[in-house]
């Protein structure tokens, strides 16, 4: 843990001070963006690639694009979705680059539903049943726990578009959890 | 209203009919049911995060940034001036020195048309700047056929890649203006012929970057 940090000053910098100070090469500087962001990006890309080693790449990757490309950044709609948005680029290539060294396709259709399991297995099946971009959502509001307002600036979606999706993520898991129930 | 089993998809739409449908769920079942189920799955999702620990990812990306800010450390004059210059200056700078070399070393390796009348060797003659100066009117032609297909691409994306391209063409187009306004008062100087050159080179390389990419 940085020392800035266990000194109490995290909430001190704002994500504009840490960034200018990134881009100023201070490494510490970065690390509290980093403890901030990094677990939540490693569960966020582990949803996308299933796999934990993938997902620290594709953080890792994600952490040295976004310290390159700090002087970039336009705060307009804060640090975090340009953040995310990044992972979820990076993620996006690491998992093509997969699918590209799979000798064998990976798994096209997801397993059958179990039944009478606890509901957070059952969602976690039934959430590979439902459309990526509905999925997506679903996670990153309910489970990561992002605002709606964030979710459409990390998706570059209207904050209505985003709303509908979690409507329909949630009507689609809600039938198939019935139906496994049934 | 009177609410029915058919209102309840509407109910969880609209957050506002949700106390009737809860009204109604207390003498139906199925609607019962159905809304323990919503409200179920927004109250265990967050259970689904993922979460381990990773000790060694922060040292390796430490590492990974403090091996490219060694590489990039300003030396000499960069130093002095506080280390102000970000990596891409840098980078352009190198570039621009080990090009402009590349050209300098060219351009005087020719034979000299006329050697029995001694020069300057830090000025062109006017056989040469004629011949420079068209060599630059046909790059600059061709450089911008290349940005006009690049701009296409760019223009489209809004990664911090395309972000970083964009930044990075933006200070060449300045450079070489502020350089070929130099050059203007001062054609015969073979340094500054050479240092164009060298923005043009690094400002082609910079798009076909971005084609390939795009590709």
């Amino acid at each position: 843990m940085p020392l800035a940090m266990a000194a109490g000053r995290l909430t001190a910098r704002s994500d504009a001070d840490l960034i200018q100070a990134s881009k100023r090469g201070d490494l510490s500087a970065f690390e509290e963006i980093y403890a901030s962001h990094a677990g939540r990006m490693k569960s966020i890309a582990f949803h996308l690639l299933a796999d934990r080693a993938d997902a620290e790449d594709a953080v890792q990757e994600a952490f040295l694009k976004i310290y390159r490309a700090a002087g970039a950044i336009q705060f307009d709609s804060g640090l975090a979705p340009w953040i995310y948005r990044i992972l979820l680029n990076c993620c996006y290539d690491t998992g093509r680059k997969r699918k590209r060294q799979a000798e064998a396709p990976l798994a096209a259709e997801p397993p059958a539903m179990p039944v009478n399991v606890p509901v957070q297995v059952a969602i976690r099946h039934a959430l590979a049943r439902i459309q990526p971009q509905y999925r997506m959502v679903f996670w990153l509001f309910e489970v990561e726990g992002f605002r709606h307002s964030e979710v459409a600036a990390i998706l570059e979606i209207p904050e209505g578009t985003s709303k509908k999706w979690l409507f329909e993520a949630k009507r689609e898991l809600k039938r198939l959890l019935t139906e496994s129930r049934a | 209203m009177t609410f029915d089993c058919k209102d309840l998809e509407r109910a969880l739409a609209i957050p506002e009919l949700l106390p009737d449908a809860r009204e109604h769920a207390k003498v139906c079942d199925a609607c019962r049911r159905e809304l323990w189920l919503w409200s179920e799955m927004s109250a265990v999702a967050p259970g689904l995060r993922e979460d381990w620990e990773t000790p060694e990812l922060w040292p390796k990306i430490r590492q990974t940034l403090a091996a490219q800010q060694k590489a990039a450390k300003p030396h000499g004059l960069g130093r002095r001036l506080g280390g102000r210059f970000d990596w891409r200056i840098m980078a352009g700078i190198a570039a621009l020195l080990a090009i402009g070399f590349s050209i300098f070393l060219i351009t005087y390796s020719r034979p000299a048309p006329a050697p029995a009348v001694a020069q300057d060797s830090d000025f062109l003659t006017d056989q040469t700047l004629k011949e420079v100066e068209k060599t630059e009117a046909a790059y600059r032609a061709s450089i911008d056929k290349l940005t006009r297909l690049a701009e296409v691409k760019l223009s489209a994306a809004e990664n911090p890649v395309a972000i970083a391209a964009r930044e990075k063409l933006l200070m060449l187009d300045s450079e070489i203006a502020n350089v070929r306004s130099t050059v203007s008062h001062n054609r015969f100087n073979a340094q500054l012929q050479a240092d164009l050159a060298d923005l043009y080179r690094d400002k082609q390389d910079t798009l076909k970057e971005i084609l390939q990419r795009a590709e």
